[in-house]
C-alpha cells in the first residue's frame, strides 16, 4: 500500500518539476504541456544508430530509472511512509547513486557517436568532483543521529534542523546534489547549446522519454534527500507530516532547477580544481565541527 | 520494525523488477503505434549528416587523472567513516582522536599531491 502511495505521489511530483522546468527555460506555465511533449516523444520514431553497442544503449535509460526509483525508495515522507526502512539506508542512497555515473557513461558510449561519448566522458569528471562532497555530509549528519536509517537520521532532528547544526555540509551537500542531477550550471554532460544533447544526444522517441523521465526522477530523490537530512524531514508545526515533506520536497526542487540558470556553465576542470582545493577540506572541517558540537552539546 | 531485512531487500528486487517491466511495456506499446522507417542518412550519429571522420571508441587522455587517484584513497576512507559515524557519540573522545589522526595524514596526502601538481588539468 505504501508503495502505491509512494509511487503515485512520485508520478506527481514528476509533473510538477517538468511544469517547472518548463518554466525555468521557456518562461512560461504550461499545465499541459509535459503531457502534450510526453506524448509526441511516444509518437516519434526511436532510431537506431548505425553500429551501436546495443547492450548499453539500451540499459542506460533503464538503469538511469531503476537507480532513481531506488533512492526514492529510503526518502521517508512520514512516519511508517516509506517504502524500505533499511538500517542503513543513507549508506544504501549513496550506493544507489553512484550508478548515476554508469548509467551515463553507458548511455554515453552505447551508440557510438562523437558528442554522447564527449557528454559521458565529461561526467566522469563532474562525478571524481562532486561524489566525496556527497559521501562527507552524509557522514556528519550519521554522527548526530548515531545511526543510518533514515527515519532516525530525521527524528534526531527534532530540536533543531541539521541545516542550522552543520550548514556548511548543507550547502556542500546541495551543490553536490545540483552536480549529480546535472542541474546548470553544472549541466556538463547534456550542455545545451554546446553538445548536440551530449549523451541525449542519439535518443529519439520513447527511449528519450524513459531517459527524461529518469532524470526528473533523480532530481526528486536529490530533493528528498535534502530534506531528509538537512531540513527535518517531515517535521513541522500545525499540518501533517507527509504534507510538510511534500511542501519541502517541492521548494527544494523549484530552487534547485530555477536558481542555477543565473549562473553560467561551470567548465569540468574548475570544477575538478572548486571541488577537490575547496570543497573537501570545507567537508573535512564540517566534519571536525560537528563531531566537537555532538561531542560538547547533547542535541 | 515490522520488516525483516531479508523481506525489505526482497521489495527494493521487485521495485527493480517492476520498473523493468515498466519500460519494456512501455516500449511495447510504442512499437504497437508505428515501428522506426529505415531510410538513407537516418541512422548517422549527430555529426552534421556525415560520418566522424575518428573512431569514437578510443582510448582517451582522462586529464583529471590526478584527481582520480586521490578520488580512489578518500573513497576508501569513507568506507570506514561510515561504521565510526554510527558510533561515534558512544566512542566520544576517543573516536575523535582515531579518526582525527586517520584524517589529517590522509589530508596532507591531499595538500602533498596539491603541491605536487596533482589538481590541476594535466
Amino acid at each position: 500500500m505504501n508503495i502505491v502511495i509512494i509511487l503515485l505521489t512520485l508520478a506527481m511530483g514528476v509533473y510538477f518539476i517538468a511544469i517547472v522546468e518548463g518554466w525555468a527555460v521557456h518562461g512560461r506555465i504550461s499545465l499541459s504541456r509535459p503531457a502534450l511533449s510526453a506524448l509526441a516523444l511516444f509518437g516519434r520514431e526511436s532510431l537506431l544508430v548505425r553500429t551501436p553497442d546495443r547492450l548499453f544503449f539500451e540499459a542506460g535509460p533503464i538503469l538511469l530509472l531503476v537507480v532513481g526509483l531506488l533512492a526514492m525508495a529510503v526518502i521517508p515522507l512520514a512516519p511508517g511512509l516509506i517504502i524500505t526502512d533499511l538500517a542503513t539506508g543513507a549508506l544504501f542512497l549513496n550506493a544507489a547513486l553512484a550508478y548515476v555515473l554508469v548509467a551515463l557513461i553507458m548511455a554515453g558510449w552505447g551508440p557510438n557517436g562523437g558528442y554522447a561519448m564527449i557528454g559521458g566522458w565529461r561526467f566522469l569528471g563532474q562525478f571524481i568532483a562532486y561524489a566525496m562532497l556527497i559521501v562527507m555530509p552524509i557522514t556528519a549528519v550519521a554522527m548526530r543521529a548515531e545511526s543510518l536509517s533514515t527515519t532516525v537520521i530525521v527524528t534526531s532532528q527534532a530540536q533543531l534542523w541539521n541545516v542550522f547544526y552543520q550548514p556548511i555540509g548543507f550547502v556542500l551537500f546541495v551543490l553536490a546534489a545540483m552536480a549529480l542531477a546535472w542541474l546548470p550550471p553544472l549541466d556538463l554532460p547534456n550542455a545545451p547549446g554546446d553538445l548536440a544533447g551530449g549523451f541525449e544526444a542519439e535518443y529519439t522517441g520513447v527511449r528519450l522519454a524513459v531517459l527524461r523521465l529518469a532524470r526528473m526522477v533523480i532530481i526528486l530523490a536529490m530533493a528528498g534527500a535534502i530534506v531528509t537530512f538537512y531540513l527535518g524531514g517531515w517535521l513541522g508545526p500545525w499540518l501533517p507530516g507527509w504534507l510538510w515533506s511534500i511542501i519541502k520536497m517541492l521548494i527544494v526542487t523549484t530552487a534547485m532547477l530555477t536558481t542555477g540558470r543565473l549562473v553560467p556553465r561551470v567548465r569540468e576542470a574548475n570544477l575538478l580544481a572548486a571541488g577537490w582545493k575547496l570543497g573537501i577540506p570545507l567537508a573535512l572541517a564540517n566534519i571536525f565541527l560537528v563531531g566537537v558540537i555532538a561531542l560538547v552539546v547533547d542535541i | 520494525m515490522e520488516n525483516s531485512a531479508l523481506a525489505q531487500y526482497a521489495i527494493l528486487l521487485g521495485l527493480t523488477l517492476g520498473t523493468v517491466g515498466f519500460v519494456f511495456s512501455l516500449y511495447g506499446l510504442a512499437r504497437t503505434i508505428g515501428r522506426a522507417r529505415l531510410e538513407p542518412g537516418k541512422d548517422v550519429p549527430a555529426t552534421a549528416g556525415t560520418l566522424a571522420r575518428d573512431p569514437v571508441w578510443v582510448r582517451y587522455h582522462a586529464r583529471y587523472y590526478g584527481y582520480a587517484l586521490l578520488f580512489l584513497s578518500f573513497d576508501m576512507e569513507m568506507a570506514f567513516m561510515y561504521p565510526w559515524s554510527v558510533v561515534y557519540r558512544q566512542e566520544g573522545l576517543v573516536a575523535l582522536l582515531d579518526m582525527g589522526v586517520f584524517l589529517a595524514i590522509l589530508f596532507l596526502g591531499l595538500l602533498y599531491g596539491w603541491s605536487q601538481g596533482a589538481l590541476r588539468r594535466q
